[in-house]
């Protein structure tokens, strides 16, 4: 028979467990709520960017910039791996990191040195504690991110493509929010633009000011800028949402418990009373 | 007068969306003004002034950041990295950003790239001061202390 004392004890501490999960819980789904609408509030920002993109490469079957085709068959690659900057959210970090790692082995075993450019403490962790080159790291910055932390990181981004010729593309590894308990990690290619030509089938006699080539080069930094933050912003509200169902989780398995415990308590206390009971009466029959 | 749609956009918010007569802003190669019926069009635009005329004939101001001004046959859109109207601008706020942005210079003398950053931060937050009417007109450039 378990100790009384032993039963309470463990209650008490499954209790403050319980509390300390259930505040997570409460946190994490009202920054969800917030980063949700964040999420929201940038995406018109993106397709109208993307849209005039689109349309000043479909205008012109030779368009010509250095962002749109693929220069190298077979290069390195310069990887943005979003993750977040806390723990005790389920698997979504693991799930990232996982992604981008399968994608840089595939690279190295094509002989290649992939080069990263990690977000989130997590992220940075992960990568510093491997061999492998670390571009810049971001960390704590997902809460607070503006349009210009995607502007700073576009800016290195695209320089960083410039110089180094032997990069193939640039690419990004993101966890895509679907729904509160569904959240997807995704890899996606941002540089080259392929594809952007075909987009947007419809020409149309557009008036560019002071050429579409100019305009073009202007919108690229706009675009990787506004895909950026749209990444980080998604992850981030991914995150709290990953985070909220998992405290959701665990504050039921600490009521479960409870409940189990509490029962085992009442046993045993009852057991005790009977037992005394019956030491009572035992001891008054012998008594007679 | 004949009206179109006009639309503000940036990742903060959409900051305006509804039936204009008039747009006045300022590309890189100056000010353009487009009425209802204006050829497909689309431009560089500069940190500066965009003036709406709205469908009363009332005149609205904005301080807008660097971006792009589209002009397609269904609506024209600023897509813009900010933008305020001139009555929301805390001129304080606008003032502290750009001792801020100035600080950034200073900071930034041999990293071309974060130089370029700096300034154009200037550049938004001369061009608020401006526009909430509180600048000193013109852009100056950064005074040595």
């Amino acid at each position: 028979m378990p100790n009384l004392k032993d039963i309470k004890r463990r209650i008490h501490s499954v209790e403050s467990t319980m509390q300390i999960t259930k505040a997570m819980e409460l946190v994490a789904s009202s920054k969800f709520r917030r980063a949700k609408e964040r999420a929201e509030t940038c995406r018109p920002f993106f397709e109208q960017t993307y849209k005039l993109m689109a349309e000043i490469a479909a205008e012109d079957p030779y368009f010509n910039s250095q962002f749109v085709h693929k220069r190298v068959d077979n290069g390195s690659a310069l990887l943005i791996v979003i993750a977040g900057d806390r723990g005790l959210a389920g698997g979504f970090n693991n799930n990232v990191l996982r992604m981008a790692q399968a994608r840089i082995d595939e690279l190295v075993q094509l002989g290649e040195k992939p080069i990263v450019m990690p977000v989130g403490q997590k992220a940075v962790d992960y990568f510093e504690r491997r061999e492998i080159r670390i571009l810049k790291s971001y960390d704590h910055v997902a809460e607070h991110a503006s349009i210009y932390l995607g502007i700073e990181m576009a800016d290195l981004i695209l320089s960083t493509y410039k110089r180094h010729t032997s990069l193939q593309s640039v690419e990004l590894v993101f966890t895509n929010y679907v729904s509160p308990i569904h959240q997807v990690a995704q890899h996606m290619e941002i540089i080259p633009l392929t594809g952007l030509a075909g987009s947007h089938p419809r020409r149309c006699e557009v008036e560019y000011e002071p050429s579409p080539e100019a305009v073009f080069d202007k919108l690229v930094p706009q675009y990787v800028a506004g895909l950026l933050y749209g990444a980080i912003v998604e992850s981030f509200a991914s995150e709290q949402a990953a985070r909220r169902t998992a405290m959701e989780n665990a504050t039921d398995n600490a009521t479960e418990m409870i409940d189990k415990l509490s029962l085992q308590y009442n046993r045993a206390r009852q057991s005790a009373i009977t037992q005394e009971l019956t030491e009572i009466v035992g001891g008054a029959n012998a008594l007679e | 007068m004949k009206t179109f749609r006009f639309m503000i956009v940036t990742p903060d918010r959409t900051l305006f969306d509804g039936e204009v007569q008039e747009v006045i802003a300022r590309t890189t190669e100056g000010d353009v003004g487009i009425l209802a019926g204006h050829t497909r069009y689309a431009a560089a635009l500069k940190t500066g002034m965009l003036t709406v005329k709205l469908e009363n004939g009332e005149y609205r101001r904005a301080a807008v950041a660097e971006g792009f001004l589209k002009v397609s046959d269904e609506r024209t859109t600023v897509i813009s990295t900010a933008a305020e109207w001139a009555e929301e601008i805390d001129p304080d706020w606008a003032e502290r950003s750009r001792k801020d942005a100035l600080a950034k210079i200073k900071a930034a003398q041999n990293e071309p790239d974060r130089m370029a950053r700096a300034e154009l931060k200037l550049q938004r937050a001369l061009n608020r001061l401006n526009v909430s009417g509180h600048g000193t007109g013109t852009f100056q450039s950064p005074k040595k202390h």
